[in-house]
């Protein structure tokens, strides 16, 4: 039952998270900030905006992003296999990707253009920590990773490349080539508007809940451990953010592949031998 | 139901465009999003996207070269929208009033809501104008404005239509029936 009502009400705890980070950015530089549910004054003033059609799919390819990242949210919840999740994953980013070729417009094409770049870097790290946690547990299901105890130290440098991941995915500084916010205008999500770009706006919300429950597998059964891996990673991921400017995207895929990937190995090549 | 209206007042987000100012404004805008003034605790996020903004403010005195964009930029922002004239130049053309390459302000090519004066602007006086532009905002409708003074005839050459000669220049009729009034 739980579990229902946290599916059904997943977006809004993305949307939490995000007000919250707002808040925390803006109280990191010394000002005030916008209030705590601003996001969700963002998301009920863009259901009353006017909204341009460029083509139906462009618009049907957002809001099927958003439903398909929902549904991994909720494979994730109710403990279904972490490989299929992944993988599910993918799919809603191939949406996106699709909605940002199917316009004319440049900047959506570029952004499209990097989105699948940065694809290339962190698609093999996700992938990998599935067959960490496999080779902790033995089995793919998220279920039984969650009712075995923590494996973050086996799994450290996983860990570590997991952390290189997390801003690429949530459009943070140094990783955030791929939004670029006033360098490309959005990248993919420029061309979406009113009611369309809710979903886009709702679907960054639900990445955060699904970035945040991968880092809660790490945790295993300890609840103490998830709390504070939650924590610290949502402080230094901000903290990051803050103090770091953007990279350039064949920068970023260096970066991540040379780091993430040679970690990722290394770990795996641990676990098999050690 | 609930009155959404009342959430347009809450995330005012910015379309800023510079219409051939001297940064001075640009500047003080900047200096409002930054820190000391913070204007995003009322919402407000920079957007630099026309197609996901409500106000647009605009600076310097309309260019005879960037009075297409102003006007493409406007027509790109979906309904309810509210446009702010910030700056001495942008509301009247200030100092280059009357210069040969210069427009005079924007309201002779789009409606404008709010102007604020001073050269430049101070960020207090940004910040009093944005909260009046979302009262404005808040009592729109979605009804669509049309930019007056827009585009004249396009003149096409074998079919092909030369948009950097279809905005008008300043004093120009705007339709047919206008020259013919003039005529009379």
């Amino acid at each position: 039952m739980i579990e229902f009502f946290l599916i059904i009400f997943a977006p809004i705890i993305g949307g939490l998270i995000y007000g919250f980070e707002r808040v925390l950015r803006a109280r990191m530089q010394n000002r005030q900030g916008p209030p705590l549910l601003q996001p969700f004054y963002d998301m009920l003033k863009l259901i009353d905006k006017q909204a341009f059609i460029l083509n139906p799919y462009h618009s049907i390819l957002g809001i099927m992003h958003f439903f398909t990242l929902w549904v991994v949210v909720a494979f994730i919840i109710l403990g279904e296999n972490l490989l299929y999740a992944i993988f599910l994953h993918l799919l809603s980013s191939i949406f996106l990707i699709l909605a940002g070729f199917s316009v004319k417009s440049i900047y959506s094409h570029i952004g499209a253009n990097r989105e699948l770049i940065a694809m290339i870097a962190y698609e093999p790290i996700l992938i990998m920590l599935a067959v960490g946690f496999y080779m902790i547990n033995g089995s793919f299901e998220i279920a039984l990773i969650r009712e075995n105890s923590s494996s973050i130290f086996s799994l450290i440098l996983l860990f570590l490349a997991f952390l290189t991941l997390i801003p690429i995915k949530l459009k943070k500084s140094p990783f955030d080539a791929t939004e670029a916010h006033q360098e490309i205008v959005g990248g993919v999500e420029v061309e979406f508007s009113g009611l369309f770009f809710e979903f886009i706006y709702m679907a960054k919300w639900l990445e955060y809940v699904f970035i945040y429950l991968l880092l809660m597998l790490f945790a295993g059964d300890s609840v103490l451990l998830g709390t504070v891996l939650f924590v610290g990673v949502f402080l230094l991921i901000n903290l990051l953010d803050n103090s770091t400017a953007r990279v350039r995207i064949d920068h970023l895929i260096k970066i991540v592949l040379s780091i993430g990937l040679s970690f990722g190995i290394l770990n795996l090549i641990g676990l098999v031998y050690v | 139901m609930f009155d959404l209206k009342k959430y347009r007042k809450k995330s005012p987000w910015i379309l800023h465009y510079n219409a051939g100012s001297c940064n001075g404004c640009d500047i003080e805008i900047l200096a409002c999003l930054a820190p000391k003034y913070d204007l995003e605790r009322f919402g407000v996020i920079n957007t630099g996207n026309p197609k996901q903004s409500d106000i647009f403010l605009v600076t310097g005195p309309v260019t005879f070269r960037s009075r297409e964009r102003l006007v493409e930029l406007y027509t790109q922002m979906p309904e309810p929208k509210v446009v702010v004239a910030v700056g001495s130049c942008t509301c009247t053309g200030g100092v280059f009033r009357d210069m040969y390459n210069v427009e005079d302000g924007i309201d002779r090519y789009i409606p404008v809501d709010v102007y604020i004066p001073g050269c430049a602007a101070s960020p207090e006086l940004i910040i009093d104008g944005i909260v009046k532009a979302v009262d404005i905002l808040e009592s729109k409708t979605k009804e669509i404005e049309k930019p007056f003074k827009l585009f004249k005839e396009p003149n096409s050459e074998d079919g092909i239509i030369n948009r950097r000669d279809t905005a008008l220049k300043v004093g120009e009729p705007t339709t047919k029936e206008d020259k013919k009034n003039e005529e009379d």
